[in-house]
């Protein structure tokens, strides 16, 4: 009987390292790089991801401003470094980390998906503020960066293979 | 699948005899603590009645208004997507379809498998279709993830409230009612994507092998 699960044939750790480095990269534009750029009375301001929460944060905003960083900033460098550590704990085989790696691996599962909450957010506010001259919000090449990044971040979980983690461990029996 | 066939831990490959549970009981990976198997509080159609619900919700969520803004009398109504053709007009065609999978189709496609997995009329388990099924109910919950739209337009709606006057519309609420429905018809799923494709359907829980 095959017992090899579905899809596992497109798992493994080269691909996930490539895609975790591709990831990293695109990482540098959408933080340097305007995201967003709001134009009010023929004033133009343009934001990056961090200059905006920054503003949200002077506004009083501060639980945005958190929701904001932790989402766009946080979990996306927090993902990198999971990664990084997946793909070392990967190489070494089996060990007294394992199972930590693996709950590390399930976490990053999870949070993943909440890095979409910037391009949501842009795209939401791109179509809802559009008032001509005395206001519109303009989305930047920023966002597409780091849309890139977060479904590249994205990939490479999918794309590591958690039973590498587990390789040459004897089978537990009770 | 029945009870002789082995779970095998997606996480770790650690493989299981499968044994019986009861309701609300799980059975943990002995290596490395996953969820193998759950066994069913919900009824088996609940999943089925949440998933139906949830197609029904997405057509209001998509045609009626989502969400105005105005400001010194001029107004703008939003739908779910405008923000979807802003982009794609705007030249970012790659991120335009990227929100327009993960905040709608996907979901969309998300509930019709999960509808058809938990039909009366189910398919048979060994069959390639049915399995194709279960496979692409686990790929696309990675990437069906309304809920994250919710909250960017909660942190918007929020962020927006003192520079525009924004009123929530009812396609917003149906929106949210249909990511619930989703949520829950996932949650009572039977073929619950954190156990692994190879226990899909089991009602086992585990012992090593």
């Amino acid at each position: 009987m095959n017992l090899r699960l579905a899809g596992a044939r497109f798992k493994n750790a080269p691909t996930a390292a490539a895609l975790a480095l591709a990831a990293a990269a695109m990482l540098v534009p959408a933080n340097l790089l305007p995201v967003l750029t709001t134009e009010t009375y023929g004033q133009s301001r343009s934001d990056t991801i961090f200059s905006g929460a920054v503003e949200l944060w002077r506004q009083g905003l501060w639980p945005i401003a958190l929701i904001v960083l932790t989402a766009s900033m946080l979990i996306p460098v927090l993902k990198l470094v999971g990664l990084g550590l997946l793909l070392l704990g990967a190489r070494r085989g089996a060990s007294s980390d394992s199972r930590r790696l693996t709950r590390v691996y399930v976490a990053l599962d999870f949070i993943g998906r909440w890095s979409m909450l910037d391009v949501f957010l842009a795209a939401f506010l791109a179509g809802l503020i559009r008032f001509g001259e005395l206001s519109t919000v303009v989305p930047r090449s920023g966002i597409v960066a780091f849309a890139s990044a977060v479904v590249l971040t994205v990939l490479a979980t999918q794309a590591f293979d958690p039973r590498s983690l587990w390789r040459a461990a004897p089978s537990s029996s009770s | 699948m029945g009870l002789n066939a082995p779970l095998i831990c997606h996480l770790c490959g650690q493989e299981h005899r499968a044994i019986r549970l009861e309701p609300g009981e799980k059975a943990l990976c002995v290596r490395c603590d996953a969820v193998l198997a759950q066994g069913v509080r919900a009824r088996s159609h609940t999943a089925l009645v949440f998933a139906i619900t949830g197609l029904a919700l997405a057509w209001p969520a998509a045609l009626l208004p989502f969400v105005s803004a105005g400001k010194f009398g001029a107004e703008r109504i939003s739908l779910l997507f405008t923000g979807v053709r802003i982009l794609w007009n705007s030249g970012m065609r790659a991120l335009a379809v990227l929100v327009l999978l993960c905040g709608g189709l996907l979901p969309l496609a998300y509930l019709v498998i999960l509808a058809v997995l938990h039909a009366p009329t189910r398919l048979d388990r060994q069959k390639s279709c049915f399995r194709l099924l279960v496979r692409s109910a686990n790929g696309l919950e990675h990437w069906a993830i309304p809920e994250v739209q919710v909250l960017a337009v909660l942190v918007a709606m929020i962020k927006l409230g003192s520079i525009v006057n924004v009123a929530i519309g009812s396609g917003f609420w149906c929106y949210c009612a249909m990511v619930f429905s989703l949520l829950i018809a996932q949650h009572t799923s039977r073929f619950n994507p954190t156990v692994p494709l190879s226990a899909a359907g089991a009602t086992g829980a585990a012992v090593p092998l």
